[in-house]
């Protein structure tokens, strides 16, 4: 089967820097594929490698099949909506619609009954003839998008698209970008330093850091079953909590360094007393009275709730994050039980960071 | 002392002084209506008593007038053009690479700045003299005008270039332009205003270039309006007012030019200092 994009062993160097390293990915039609990872990850190197933008050290890199490593931008036939929109200030937003167009030769008429579907599309039907710096930042995101779907590319790409716009449209755009998506049939990739985005909006969820891909797959399965120990703490809000822990006498379950040391049983096989660490995710974390059997006792050094649901932050090394529903009567100073799901533990290689799994 | 009488004297000072400044340029003009002997009169007149109006159209005829304000224009538009072309392009490039080259050709062209004409104007004519250029003096002394005033125009320029965002020009190559056709479609509209206004700078610059011209332009002919003024100076006698009334027309029309433009010229130079 033929990609629409695909990335085989993509290194680039920029002098001694290594940015992308051994970079393999490959994009079905129609999919929907987030870049996600910490700035200076090389996300975006990525993705202006795939726009033509920055060129690869060595690798190869196709679209739709054609080995495209030497072309130009131009030549390439993706479109790319940029942070900051790079809306052309000199031209109305027909023209800045309907510029590629232009450069493709297309008529005059044709390109104006283009702008007027595309318009009607973004609902930016009476903005035609406005210059960018009339409109806000809402209806330039939209502009931007426009003049990518005005082009019928063979791949869309997008770089953080939406970090300048407030909480409350960045939401409703996300929503609205996915549907535009599904709706063209298009090829997406999509850059963001937001998990959240990433994880709503995406199909395919490659996680990179420092010019490595960490580990890619459908976001419910980087939740659920992450590599390492990176992923595992850069997917899922807050952050997991990581716990040192070390392998009971039986060689099956752990032991939490926490007080109360509770014993969880595991899914793996380890000599008894190797070190691990154990990587619990506040939501999957439940408070009860302290001193049960089995629960480990913490005490909470602070609460943020949000109305929804609410944070408490355990005191001690490592701190802990544990997130309850928004009606809980904990209160800072208070001495709390945790209980911990065994099934929703993970596991993770103190040295390599690396996941431990069953018949690994 | 209060506020509004610190701005009285503030405004008193900045009175005197441009009054200071502008003595000359209101001092040529009238000299240029005086009659000879009124110019050496003590106490000195500060207002010409029959202004003499006879004294520009004589001139006209006498001087060459035309002649010499053609050779200007011819001068000042083949600088304009040699220094447009070329130092836009090379103020784009220093304006969107950054290596340790670039620093070092931003280096010298700032140091080229600051060599006087004077200077250079011997080894320019030994050169010109060697491969033949100056049997075109006028194209030699454009070329030599046009290294002058290069450093300056570059340097103008790219600040103009570097207000325009990259991504500006990265979204014009995936839209389906070449970097050409990104420079001249985007990058330049852009800083139009920019590169039109040290256009204009450079355009008087080459309009009123004496040194290059006098030594490289020997036909009397071929010369600009600089020189031809100089034609009055003669060992014995001081032709003053005509020569004034030389200055006088020569200067007006730079004058206008910068008067009405000045807002613009204001605002083109610290374009890129203030963001």
């Amino acid at each position: 089967m033929t990609h629409q994009i695909e990335l085989e062993n993509v290194e680039k160097h920029y002098g001694s820097f290594h940015a992308l390293k051994t970079v393999n990915l490959a994009i079905p039609k129609g999919q929907f594929v987030a870049l996600v990872g910490p700035s200076g990850c090389g996300k975006s190197t990525l993705l202006r490698s795939i726009a033509g933008l920055e060129r690869i050290t060595s690798g190869d890199l196709r679209i739709e099949g054609e080995r495209v490593n030497d072309l130009p931008p131009r030549k390439r036939d993706l479109a790319m909506v940029f942070q900051s929109y790079a809306l052309y200030p000199h031209m109305s937003v027909q023209d800045n619609l309907t510029y590629a167009l232009r450069l493709k030769g297309v008529s005059k008429a044709e390109r104006a009954k283009k702008a007027e579907e595309v318009a009607a599309i973004i609902g930016l039907e009476n903005l035609l003839d406005r210059r960018p710096k009339a409109l806000s930042g809402g209806q330039r995101q939209r502009v931007a998008m426009g003049r990518a779907i005005i082009r019928n590319p063979r791949a869309f790409l997008f770089d953080e698209p939406l970090s300048n716009l407030d909480a409350g449209l960045r939401v409703r755009m996300r929503k609205e970008v996915r549907a535009l998506h599904d709706r063209l049939g298009a090829t997406s990739v999509y850059v963001t330093h937001d998990q959240i985005e990433a994880m709503t909006m995406a199909d395919h969820v490659v996680v990179m850091r420092l010019g490595v891909i960490e580990q890619q797959g459908a976001p419910l399965e980087l939740y659920e079953r992450p590599a390492n120990r990176f992923v595992a703490g850069f997917i899922g809000s807050p952050a997991m909590n990581f716990v040192p822990g070390t392998m009971a006498d039986d060689g099956a379950s752990v032991v939490l360094d926490l007080e109360g040391a509770p014993t969880l049983p595991t899914a793996i096989k380890a000599e008894p007393g190797r070190r691990v660490d154990v990587g619990l995710r506040p939501e999957h974390l439940t408070i009860g009275a302290p001193g049960r059997a089995g629960s480990a006792t913490v005490e909470i050094a602070a609460v943020e709730s949000t109305g929804s649901s609410c944070f408490l932050f355990a005191d001690g090394d490592p701190e802990l994050i544990i997130t309850t529903d928004g009606s809980t009567n904990v209160k800072a100073g208070d001495q709390v039980g945790l209980t911990i799901t065994p099934e929703r533990i993970h596991l993770f290689d103190p040295e390599s960071e690396m996941a431990l799994r069953s018949g690994e | 002392m209060t506020r509004v009488n610190a701005n009285r004297v503030m405004l008193v000072i900045a009175i005197v002084l441009a009054a200071l400044y502008l003595f000359p340029l209101y001092w040529m003009y009238v000299t240029s209506l005086k009659t000879n002997s009124s110019i050496f009169a003590v106490p000195p007149e500060f207002l010409p008593g029959e202004p003499q109006w006879e004294n520009y159209a004589t001139i006209w005829d006498v001087a060459n007038i035309p002649r010499f304000i053609w050779n200007s224009l011819v001068i000042a538009t083949g600088v304009t053009v040699i220094t447009g072309i070329v130092g836009a392009g090379a103020a784009y490039v220093l304006a969107r690479y950054r290596n340790g080259w670039i620093d070092a050709a931003l280096f010298t062209v700032l140091m080229l700045q600051v060599l006087p004409p004077s200077l250079m104007v011997t080894p320019i004519f030994v050169g010109f003299a060697w491969i033949g250029l100056l049997d075109f003096p006028r194209f030699a002394a454009i070329l030599a005008i046009s290294a002058k005033t290069m450093p300056f125009f570059v340097i103008l320029c790219r600040a103009a270039f570097m207000t325009i965002p990259r991504e500006l020009e990265e979204a014009a190559l995936v839209d389906g332009n070449s970097r050409a056709g990104a420079f001249f479609m985007i990058v330049l509209p852009l800083a139009r205003n920019g590169i039109l206004i040290s256009a204009l700078l450079v355009f008087m610059q080459g309009f009123g270039e004496y040194v290059y011209s006098a030594s490289i332009i020997a036909d009397n002919r071929l010369q600009p309006a600089s020189i031809g003024m100089t034609n009055f100076l003669q060992p014995n006698v001081v032709n003053w007012n005509a020569i004034m009334a030389f200055a006088a027309t020569y200067v007006t029309p730079i004058l206008a030019a910068f008067v009405l433009l000045q807002r613009q010229i204001v605002n083109g130079l610290t374009a890129g200092a203030l963001k």
